[in-house]
């Protein structure tokens, strides 16, 4: 997959458990403009691993601030496996 | 960043609750009346907000063994155990500890917190990997974290999310460490522990299982939820408290896993703390057999939390799961929440207030827990005081 088709997948993907009406694309943020607590962010991991067929470590979210990071993260996953 | 803005947080729920005018975090007990009752706000006040699950803190077998070493070995040990030594009591609790398992080895930490951080740090290392319960204790979490393992979550009681996390790992699985709760401190609701069992077979990897909340509640012997699940056997590592039924403080893991023997050396929380004082040993080993030999007092226990389940779900209130010590209502928000926490005590019983992040769902709670110490009258006060405060909601 390329970079653009995973954030493309991604964003459909988190676009349902999103509450604010924040544009979703590569540079959005998750704690700031989607307005998720890390409760919310962990939930919405378990959905990605699923939608991707991967497991992300929890150890990794501290660096991940954007979707682009988290595409990133993705690539890096699946890469892995 | 500025030195105060890592606090931002802490500052904002504060307001919140300055706003409302009640801190729900600085309930001070100002005396302890029995191991139900205290007096707070200068009133008698039930104690359903312990973890005090067989009511042993007043066992006077207990009590006497605690003043005993007290007088015999003095007022605290003084150091770790590593560095300072080990005294007689601090064996002979270990080994009663893996006989009352059936285990081969055991080691006691000074907090159960500790427990968890010791033991999971020292078993898993920055090369493992560790799946953990997503509604884990948060010394689970820190215990990983420690030890610097990759950390992997799977959805709350769900074995066959675990197994395919486990499927992902690929031959990685065979080494991997799954962590998973008896009972959960939230909610209250039990692990499916023969279920995880069976997976943790399936990949062979291994199983560890915080029983802190289900020891002396669970099984025949008061093993916990492994034992009643027939699956002890099969658990490799079993972590536990003693500050809840055993009516102490402190923890420990017991295993037949031959990494115990090392595992002291390897555990930071172990090495650099000070061993458990004379009198917290002494009043555990009286408190264990008590509590292996507890048929009458699970029996209460059980009925109590029967009486309070009943009375809540006959009053209309959504309970956090089926029947255990635990009983955890659910509110419809924070401040619902705090309003109600605060209701209660002004009515005279004293529950746990439990909201985000602490609380799985984002679920705003007052969580009840019950002692074989409480009277029937007692739990009857709490559901009255419950259904008093109904109409506010």
């Amino acid at each position: 997959m390329t970079h653009a088709s995973v954030v493309d997948k991604l964003t459909k993907t988190i676009a349902p458990l999103v509450k604010s009406k924040v544009a979703l694309d590569e540079s959005t943020q998750f704690t700031g403009q989607m307005e998720l607590d890390s409760l919310q962010i962990m939930d919405l991991m378990l959905a990605v691993e699923d939608e991707f067929d991967i497991s992300i470590p929890l150890n990794v979210l501290a660096d991940v601030r954007t979707i682009g990071d988290l595409a990133r993260e993705i690539e890096q996953q699946m890469g892995e496996s | 960043m500025g030195s105060m803005s890592k606090f931002d947080a802490v500052v904002k729920v504060r307001q919140t609750l300055a706003d409302v005018g009640i801190d729900p975090f600085g309930v001070l007990i100002e005396r302890v009346l029995s191991p139900t009752e205290g007096l707070i706000q200068g009133r008698p006040t039930i104690l359903a907000g312990t973890n005090n699950y067989l009511g042993l803190t007043f066992d006077p077998r207990c009590i006497a063994a605690g003043c005993e070493a007290l007088t015999k070995e003095g007022t605290g040990t003084t150091g770790s155990r590593m560095a300072n030594g080990t005294y007689v009591g601090h064996r002979q609790l270990e080994q009663e500890l893996a006989e009352f398992y059936g285990k081969r080895h055991a080691v006691v930490f000074s907090t159960g917190y500790q427990a968890n951080l010791g033991t999971i740090s020292a078993l898993a290392g920055a090369d493992d990997v560790v799946l953990v319960d997503a509604d884990c204790h948060a010394s689970i979490y820190d215990g990983c974290r420690l030890g610097g393992a990759k950390v992997i979550r799977f959805r709350h009681n769900d074995p066959t999310d675990l197994a395919k996390r486990l499927r992902r790992l690929g031959d990685a699985a065979g080494d991997a460490l799954i962590l998973v709760e008896g009972i959960y401190s939230m909610l209250g609701d039990r692990a499916p522990l023969k279920a995880f069992v069976e997976v943790k077979r399936e990949f062979g990897s291994r199983l560890l299982v915080d029983e802190a909340h289900s020891l002396g509640v669970d099984g025949d012997g008061g093993r916990g939820v492994a034992e009643a699940a027939g699956v002890l056997d099969d658990v490799d590592f079993v972590v536990g408290t003693f500050s809840k039924s055993l009516g102490g403080v402190g923890g420990f893991c017991v295993s037949d896993s031959e990494q115990m023997e090392l595992l002291p050396y390897a555990s930071r929380p172990y090495i650099f703390t000070a061993s458990p004082t004379p009198a917290t040993i002494a009043s555990v080993r009286a408190a264990l057999p008590l509590l292996a030999d507890g048929h009458a007092l699970r029996r209460q226990l059980r009925e109590n939390a029967e009486r309070l389940h009943a009375g809540l779900t006959a009053l209309g209130y959504t309970l956090g799961a089926p029947v255990s010590q635990v009983v955890a209502v659910v509110l419809d928000d924070r401040t619902t929440a705090l309003r109600f926490w605060a209701g209660l005590l002004e009515r005279g019983v004293y529950v746990n207030l439990m909201v985000p992040p602490a609380t799985p769902n984002n679920e705003s709670l007052v969580r009840c827990s019950v002692s074989a110490a409480h009277t029937p009258a007692q739990i009857d006060a709490i559901c009255a005081a419950f259904a008093a405060l109904r109409d506010t909601l």
